[in-house]
């Protein structure tokens, strides 16, 4: 995707100037960024970066110490915008979480009469586990799953509502190369029609699914641009760490 | 499409239910529960000697045995959430955190509630050996029942502070200890007047400012704890502890005990419950702060 083909788009993920502060310890450091309709973005750092308080704020969970986040026009920490959103964004929160004595189908069901499904709760459900290949483990206590599985249950809880919009924190944590393949894949599939911003610290994960790259290192943000600037004659992985060995030294200097 | 505020309730409710009773903890807690208040009941000289068909007995010792059995149901409601992550995915689902506060206090409620169904045998052995007094005994398990929501409320509030479900039953029950000792021993009144002020501080922040009412709840305590330390009179040259010694859950069960129902009484339960639900909401938003 072109830079032109970008700009032509709406804005549907902004952060503006977003600082998390706890106590002392900045977590996240005026970050600004935006991400177009119908792209996926990848959230690229180190491990600490401040990738899933980003995604925390952007979906209403914590709210910034300063600055200000926007997702389909929505203010995620107005309380009565947060629902709004909610009800149109879905989130897979970093390791997955999930209700450990519940099974893949009640965990579904549990969530589809909170988002109101009602009568389209069947084929929401028949249709997220065919996505997710989950079908399998439909019946088993979520706390008897592999990680990989109860990733994809995570997974399709998110797409249950069919969202416009998805936050993914570390969607590909935990999976095996296989599984890591079929979700990029799905990934790239749901991105035609969805904006997604997802997390990761795994290099060749953003060349494989994102157009659009957000690099940050220890709370700051270090890029913000399309994957061909990123790479600008380069690769992403030397770029990758250009930019946080130049981040270290500004820091240092 | 979205759902409305009783589904969502409902969704939660059930989902606290099933996972209580879906449990062998949860039966275990029931079981024990039900041992108790028999034991309370008729395993007591007073009992017999009385020569009464009620149950006296069982009122007396009924506090008691709640301050223990309502924390243990509550501790995992918040503290469970928080310790496995699904608060994060809870929360940011199209819920608001007064629903969240009210699914998960009628979840626990329920739980209770089928306990004191079960502990409905101890009627029937009354029946069996007397004739006990129909509206009597609804009045009493109408006291029973109200006194269990107040301390399920209290038990949430221990459970909001932790992620850790020991230390949620020790706080939760420290709760139910001040409503049960609030009228006989000087500190368990003035926690419930400290925690009293801090929930009023907080309402009278999100009524004059609106949002950050947990900084109005510490001012409220802080006031409180000054109150308290401090010795200071209050109204009618009362002390700080003498004002909330007037909310001991016991006395206030004493009516229902006797067969009637005082709105008084009623009020107290049912004020107190809305408080500590209230605080909770407020616990629940501390991830904001």
């Amino acid at each position: 995707m072109t830079k032109q083909d970008l700009s032509s788009r709406s804005v549907t993920i902004r952060a503006e100037n977003l600082s998390k502060i706890y106590g002392d310890f900045a977590a996240l450091h005026s970050v600004s960024f935006s991400v177009r309709q119908g792209t996926v973005a990848a959230f690229l750092g180190p491990n600490g970066a401040g990738k899933s308080t980003t995604m925390k704020i952007l979906t209403g969970y914590l709210a910034p110490t300063t600055g200000r986040a926007e997702v389909l026009g929505l203010d995620p920490s107005d309380p009565e915008q947060r629902i709004t959103l909610a009800r149109r964004l879905g989130y897979l929160p970093e390791n997955g979480p999930l209700y450990g004595d519940m099974t893949p189908r009640e965990t579904l069901e549990f969530v589809a009469q909170i988002r109101g499904l009602g009568k389209g709760t069947k084929a929401a459900v028949e249709r997220v586990v065919a996505q997710c290949a989950i079908d399998q483990v439909m019946s088993k206590p979520v706390a008897k799953l592999s990680k990989g599985y109860r990733q994809r249950v995570g997974m399709a809880q998110a797409l249950l509502h069919d969202p416009e919009v998805l936050i993914l924190d570390e969607p590909t944590s935990g999976l095996d190369p296989l599984q890591i393949r079929e979700v990029r894949q799905l990934i790239r599939e749901l991105g035609r029609s969805k904006t997604i911003l997802l997390s990761t610290h795994i290099l060749s994960e953003v060349e494989a699914v994102a157009s659009e790259v957000i690099v940050v290192g220890e709370g700051r943000l270090a890029f913000a641009g399309t994957l061909d600037e990123l790479r600008a004659g380069s690769t992403v992985e030397e770029r990758f760490y250009a930019l946080m060995d130049r981040k270290t030294k500004k820091e240092a200097a | 499409m979205s759902a409305t505020a009783p589904a969502v309730i409902g969704a939660l409710f059930r989902k606290e239910l099933r996972s209580f009773l879906g449990n062998p903890t949860g039966y275990v807690f029931l079981t024990l529960f039900i041992v108790a208040s028999a034991s309370a009941a008729f395993l007591t000289d007073s009992f017999f000697s009385r020569n009464l068909a009620d149950l006296a007995t069982l009122n007396r010792w009924m506090p008691a045995i709640l301050m223990f059995f309502v924390p243990a149901v509550t501790m995992g409601l918040w503290a469970d959430e928080r310790r496995s992550g699904t608060d994060e995915l809870l929360l940011t689902l199209p819920v608001r955190d007064g629903e969240v506060v009210m699914g998960k206090f009628l979840g626990a409620l329920g739980v209770y509630t089928v306990g004191l169904l079960f502990s409905l045998v101890n009627v029937g052995v009354l029946a069996y050996l007397g004739d006990p007094d129909a509206g009597l005994m609804f009045a009493t398990y109408l006291g029973y029942w109200l006194m269990g929501a107040l301390f399920v409320a209290v038990g949430m509030v221990g459970s909001m502070f932790t992620g850790n479900t020991t230390v949620a039953f020790i706080l939760g029950s420290l709760g139910c200890a001040a409503l049960v000792f609030a009228g006989t021993a000087p500190w368990a009144s003035a926690i419930v007047g400290v925690v009293l002020l801090g929930a009023l501080g907080a309402l009278l922040w999100n009524i004059a400012i609106g949002r950050g009412a947990a900084l109005g709840a510490l001012i409220g305590a802080a006031i409180g704890l000054v109150l308290w330390l401090g010795g200071a009179r209050l109204g009618l040259g009362e002390s700080f502890i003498d004002v909330f010694a007037a909310l001991g859950a016991p006395a206030h069960f004493d009516s229902f005990g006797e067969g009637v129902l005082r709105l008084g009484d009623i009020l107290f339960f049912v004020g107190g419950t809305a408080v500590a639900l209230y605080l909770c909401t407020i616990l629940i938003s501390r991830r904001h702060w």
